[in-house]
């Protein structure tokens, strides 16, 4: 019934000498007691109250002892509020930390120094509404959100509200496992270490305070590193794995991260040896845009349309480098192919036309220029090629193609190819460079097994085989050129011949859509066989 | 049946018990004078009439079943649960009328079945309701729940006014309506019977009022209300003296300005601004002129004055008290200080000096500043009065030497910056200088006021009186008065030279705890425990206003100068401003988190600066606070737009405010050691 059990009472008369108390004294007690305690409790609060404090001490309760007539306990008065412990094994019971001490130790004590005498220190706390930035001031950052502060104003005039700052506490743990990724990041000395952090990075959770820090590192070191290839990778491999975190909510951030990731992508040099492997980088990173996109599309809706501004802009400037064109084309290709239609293949003839030149190999000769217009070409027609996989896949199942026009078709194939070399001297069009490409290499291997990089199916291997073809030697990257361009014209050969029916055949199956009909026969022209691998065998027969 | 073998008188005499038990009094009574008169004159009507209770088998169930419930303590659980489950699923628009019902009829059960006995079910019952009440009406609960035994009903003022008061409670007539028919419906006489007993409903026709505009659902207070309403119907006259100096710098004001400008030159922006005003004058003067004649000069300098704030101006009041004569040289400082006063706005804020004490080692009990902010004092719980002169403290320190060797308080070891004050035996919980600066008055736990000469640093008077500590205070706005305040639940009227108090205010439920003059000095405030603030009228010793709101200890007051309005902040971090003359409240202002120590007008009253034990100052404009009431009784509560700043502290508690008459503002605390 009270909150003083009735057992209470009966150690309390025990320890003052009465032994025979009755419980039932006790119980009537036990009530009563509670009630003193609260008055006491009651009036030591005023105490406190006016000794304009907020933590209760001994004295104050020695002061409502006094009030009530009562002699207050002696011995229990403190400098300072009492240290309470918790009791080990119980939830709400506390105990002060009351050792026993030796009268010898107090005796032989060196005398303590003497408490330091009452003083005024003065100071300004604020000069004329504001507060001076000085020590004795509490640290304040005025943070103010510049459009709250203007609704502000307009609302009420001059009445701002002066924000404190949120600090922000870092565990040691934390600080530590940021610094051991940074130096593994700066290191780059252990590749499996480094690897090891990096799925940490991405699976571990409670690394959400670390963002804001990963962030500003990945800005830095990228606006500080672009020389360093190996670290740049390292950077963008963090920033992916960060993406990857399902514990981490890094949409805050991604105003922070965006300028980096796209600098990774279309910047003009990235790493300064020529071993260093900046395509790789690029298409990882391009990857890793995509992957924002896909994710933060929604809640962004400005972030694709600023994206793809960048690198259309980068892409469409003839003063860029081709390494950039290169990141360009690669970020908005793996945007998917709705972009790619858009906004590569509407500029698609206008820029081929301005990468012929350093196609040629005699027009230009230096061979880096040349393996990155090819890197280009490559990158553009991938692009284009699966843009246009893509778009056929979107189509129901075709009704069951005519076999007779696959035959024809097949047939066609087999007759162009010997006609193509007779053709070839006179295939006149409007591509002079090639033709002059053409008759002057004169090698023409036919059978020349060349890696082909449209024959493959995975996208991504497809950039590589050039370039390890190419690498070698100039001889081989030439013939590798002519090959591939012999091939084009080739098939503009066969393909305009079959344009015109094509398109009539088109038209029939896909009325709804002769968009893509119409993107199909332009990629053909421009492309020649090229595109072929990229059409799925079913519309490749229709096609065909 | 049982019911037919009751005989007719002990049916009566039941019937007796059992209406006085469900507080109808006055019926019981009529009963048992109509019976005596019966009984007296024909026993044959007396049998008569028990025959009607006797033939009615129903009513006659109805009252056993009465007598059984009686002693029944669970039944006080039962129908209060009931009674509160149909609040609760009421009537959205009703509801939370129904529901101030519930909190008076949840303390009288309560009380109820401790005054019966029942503890263990009465801590049952507390505890399983406790809850619904325990956001508005907390520190209520936490007195009550000490209350244990009858005895404890008796004993304790809070649980003995509660039980002998009806609580007002406003309801309109529908709600009035729903509640009788549940009560009728369900027949929980038990409930009707607290209801009846401790409720006073004040029916009204129309729609119920919204939730949150009524202030006085907040305070259980009783009676009380009633004789506050009384109370508050009496006239103040709040507006300031005539003739003081305020009026004297106008006029004064004006013409040296004049003369200024036959010199053709000004000091200061003040200067000038005087020069506007006075120009200003002479333009609307002459129309006013002809209304009054007398005080033409006066009446105009107060338009030009208050043209700001677009408040009709302050009426002059004749003093009631006879006031102490101001030498010339204090008088002409405190002009000069009036004249060079910077104008203070939401736009124009205040520079905020701030001393703070070191090494105080938890002892600091009050601070307080002189009227110029030279002199600090502070009360310690040892028992000692230290002042500083910060004059002195800015000084070079050789000086300071010198000022030491003339000191009689410098101890052996040497230099003290303080001058310390000893004769109190108990902790001081209050020491205020007079407006001069020439003396200082302390209050202690030792139950005395001591006078103390800062010229010789020594004791003049120990006035006694009061019986228990004094808890504040305060000089009269023009010295030579004091009031002060203590536990002993009055407040008191002193002058310097007599030892005797002049007038005791009695009338608080509970400690006093603050005390502050009004500007006129024809009133002083005074803050409680008991969480209302009252005005006495220093003539009569009367209680002329008494102001409900708080919802804990009222700790600060302080009066603007045009001696309008006042500002009382209280032990939760409120601070609620009341227009005098109403007794209302204009509006509290939240933003404090801790107990608001001190509080304070600037000089012409349009910022209050309030200093709180979340090591806050605030400043709080004053103006758009009591502008924007009238708009905001159509739309909502905009509190948060009144206060114009804070500045924080680093961690020392604000214990003491004060605008000096140039409108700096000082501000003193403690710094407190974080808890290691």
């Amino acid at each position: 019934m009270s909150i003083v059990p009735k057992e209470t009472i009966e150690v309390i008369a025990q320890s003052i000498g009465i032994t025979n108390l009755l419980p039932e004294a006790a119980l009537m007690l036990a009530p009563d007691v509670e009630y003193r305690v609260r008055e006491i409790m009651q009036e030591a609060i005023k105490c406190m109250r006016h000794s304009k404090r907020t933590t209760l001490t001994a004295s104050d309760v020695d002061g409502a002892l006094n009030l009530r007539n009562v002699e207050p306990i002696y011995g229990f008065a403190s400098g300072g509020p009492f240290r309470f412990r918790k009791a080990i094994g119980h939830r709400d019971l506390f105990y002060t930390d009351d050792r026993e001490v030796d009268f010898k130790d107090v005796i032989e004590a060196p005398l303590p120094k003497a408490p330091l005498d009452t003083e005024i220190v003065c100071h300004w706390l604020a000069i004329e509404g504001v507060q001076p930035a000085i020590p004795e001031n509490a640290p304040l950052e005025v943070i103010r959100a510049p459009a709250e502060n203007k609704i502000h104003e307009q609302k009420d005039g001059p009445l701002i509200d002066i924000r404190l700052p949120v600090k922000h506490v870092l565990s040691r743990e934390l600080q530590l496992y940021f610094q051991k990724i940074a130096e593994l990041t700066m290191s780059k000395s252990n590749p499996a270490l480094f690897k090891e952090a990096l799925v940490s990075l991405a699976s571990d959770s409670g690394l959400h305070p670390l963002v804001p820090y990963f962030t500003n590192f990945i800005a830095d070191e990228v606006s500080r590193g672009l020389n360093d290839f190996l670290l740049l990778f390292n950077l963008m491999h963090i920033v992916r794995s960060l993406l990857r975190n399902p514990h981490i909510h890094i949409e805050p951030y991604l105003h922070q991260l965006m300028p980096s990731v796209v600098t990774c992508l279309v910047s003009r040099k990235l790493g300064n040896r020529f071993a260093d492997n900046h395509w790789e980088l690029r298409d990882f990173t391009a990857n890793l845009v995509a992957l924002i996109c896909k994710r933060y599309g929604t809640v962004y809706t400005t972030l694709q349309s600023r994206l793809t501004k960048t690198l259309v802009n980068a892409l469409l400037d003839p003063k860029k480098a081709l390494t950039q064109h290169y990141g360009a084309i690669q970020g908005l290709a793996a945007l998917g192919h709705n972009v790619v239609r858009l906004l590569i293949l509407s500029n698609l003839e206008p820029y081929l036309r301005l990468l012929e030149p350093e196609l040629v190999a005699e027009k230009q000769k230096n061979q880096m220029k040349s393996y990155e217009a090819w890197r280009v070409y490559g990158a553009l027609l991938r692009a284009a090629g699966l843009c246009i996989h893509d778009r056929l896949k979107i189509f129901p199942p075709l009704p069951s193609p005519l076999p007779s026009f696959i035959h024809k078709g097949k047939g066609k194939i087999i007759k162009t190819e010997p006609h193509k070399r007779k053709l070839s001297v006179d295939s006149s069009e409007n591509r002079s460079p090639q033709k002059r490409l053409i008759t002057t290499d004169g090698l023409q291997s036919q059978d020349h097994t060349s890696p082909a990089p449209m024959q493959v199916d995975n996208p991504i291997e497809n950039d590589n085989p050039p370039q390890n073809s190419v690498h070698p030697s100039s001889s081989e990257q030439a013939s590798d050129a002519s090959e591939s361009e012999s091939r084009k014209t080739k098939g503009k050969e066969a393909g305009k011949g079959r344009a015109i029916t094509m398109k009539a055949i088109l038209k029939q199956i896909w009325k709804d859509d002769l968009d893509s009909g119409r993107l199909l026969v332009k990629l053909h022209e421009l492309y020649g066989e090229r595109i072929l691998p990229f059409i799925p065998s079913t519309e490749m027969s229709v096609f065909l | 049946m049982e019911g037919e073998q009751l005989n007719g008188i002990q049916l009566n005499e039941f019937l007796i018990g059992y209406l006085k038990k469900r507080g109808f009094n006055s019926a019981a009574k009529g009963l048992e004078e109509d019976l005596h008169h019966n009984k007296g004159s024909d026993n044959n009507v007396s049998s008569f009439t028990s025959i009607d209770y006797h033939n009615d088998p129903e009513l006659t169930k109805l009252i056993r079943s009465f007598s059984q419930s009686e002693d029944d303590p669970t039944r006080y659980r039962e129908c209060y649960s009931k009674l509160r489950s149909w609040a609760y699923n009421s009537l959205d628009l009703y509801k939370h009328e129904l529901l101030r019902v519930m909190y008076p009829v949840f303390i009288h059960c309560y009380m109820d079945l401790v005054g019966k006995g029942h503890t263990q079910e009465a801590r049952v019952f507390f505890n399983s309701f406790r809850k619904d009440h325990e956001m508005i009406h907390l520190r209520d609960l936490q007195k009550l729940e000490g209350v244990l035994a009858p005895s404890h009903l008796e004993e304790m003022e809070f649980a003995r006014s509660l039980r002998k008061s009806k609580v007002n409670i406003k309801i309109c007539q529908y709600s009035y309506d729903l509640l009788l028919q549940y009560l009728h419906r369900t027949e929980s006489t038990l409930m009707l019977g607290i209801i009846n007993e401790h409720i006073n409903f004040q029916v009204y026709s129309g729609q119920p009022t919204s939730a949150s505009d009524d202030i006085e659902a907040v305070t259980i207070v009783g009676s009380f209300q009633d004789t506050a309403n009384h109370i508050n119907q009496k006239e103040i006259q709040w507006g300031l003296l005539e003739d003081s100096l305020e009026d004297r710098l106008e006029k004064t004001g004006g013409l040296l300005s004049d003369s200024e400008k036959g010199q053709g030159e000004s000091k200061d922006g003040d200067a000038d601004d005087s020069k506007k005003r006075s120009t200003e004058i002479g333009k609307q003067g002459s129309s006013i002129k002809k209304l009054k004649k007398d005080k033409a000069g006066n009446a105009t300098a107060k338009v030009a004055r208050l043209e700001t704030s677009t408040v009709p101006p302050a009426p002059r009041v004749k003093s009631e008290l006879a006031l102490p004569v101001m030498s010339t040289d204090v008088e002409q400082s405190i002009l000069e200080d009036l004249r060079n006063r910077v104008q203070l706005s939401s736009v124009a804020m205040p520079s905020v000096s701030f001393y703070t004490f070191v090494n105080s080692h938890n002892g600091l009990n009050c601070a307080s500043i002189s009227h110029d902010g030279s002199l600090v004092s502070g009360g310690f719980s040892d028992s000692s009065i230290k002042i500083w002169d910060m004059a002195k403290i800015g000084q070079a320190g050789a000086l300071q030497g010198e000022n030491d060797t003339n000191d009689p308080n410098v101890g052996p070891t040497g230099r003290r910056s303080y001058t310390l004050l000893l004769g109190h035996s108990g902790p001081v919980y209050s020491a205020n200088f007079s407006p001069p600066g020439d003396f200082v008055l302390s209050s202690s736990a030792d139950t005395t006021i001591r006078l103390w000469s800062t010229k010789l640093n020594s004791n003049l008077v120990c006035y006694k009186g009061h019986n228990y500590p004094v808890w504040d205070v305060q000089f009269s706005p023009f010295g030579h008065y004091f009031a002060s305040c203590s536990h002993d639940r009055t407040a008191r009227i002193w002058t310097m030279d007599q030892i005797q108090p002049l007038r005791i205010m009695a009338g608080h439920l509970s400690d006093v705890d603050c005390v502050q003059w009004h500007p006129n000095c024809n009133y002083i405030a005074t803050g409680s425990s008991d969480k209302t603030v009252r005005l006495w009228d220093v003539q009569t010793g009367e209680c002329v206003r008494i102001f409900i709101g708080h919802r804990s200890m009222v700790l600060s007051l302080a009066m603007s100068p045009d001696g309008r309005y006042m500002a009382s902040g209280d032990e939760d971090g409120t601070i609620m401003m009341w227009d005098l003359s109403t007794a209302r409240c204009i509006t509290p202002l939240m933003g404090h988190n801790s107990c608001v120590w001190s509080l304070s007008y600037s000089g012409e009253g349009s910022l209050l600066a309030s200093g709180s034990a979340d090591c806050t100052v605030k400043l709080w404009d004053v103006t758009s606070s009591t502008k924007l009431t009238k708009a905001e009784e159509k739309n909502g509560n905009s509190n948060r737009l009144r206060s114009l700043r804070t500045f924080p502290t680093k961690s020392t508690p604000v214990q003491a405010l004060r605008f000096s008459r140039r409108n700096l503002l000082f501000a003193a605390g403690a710094i407190s050691k974080p808890a290691s």
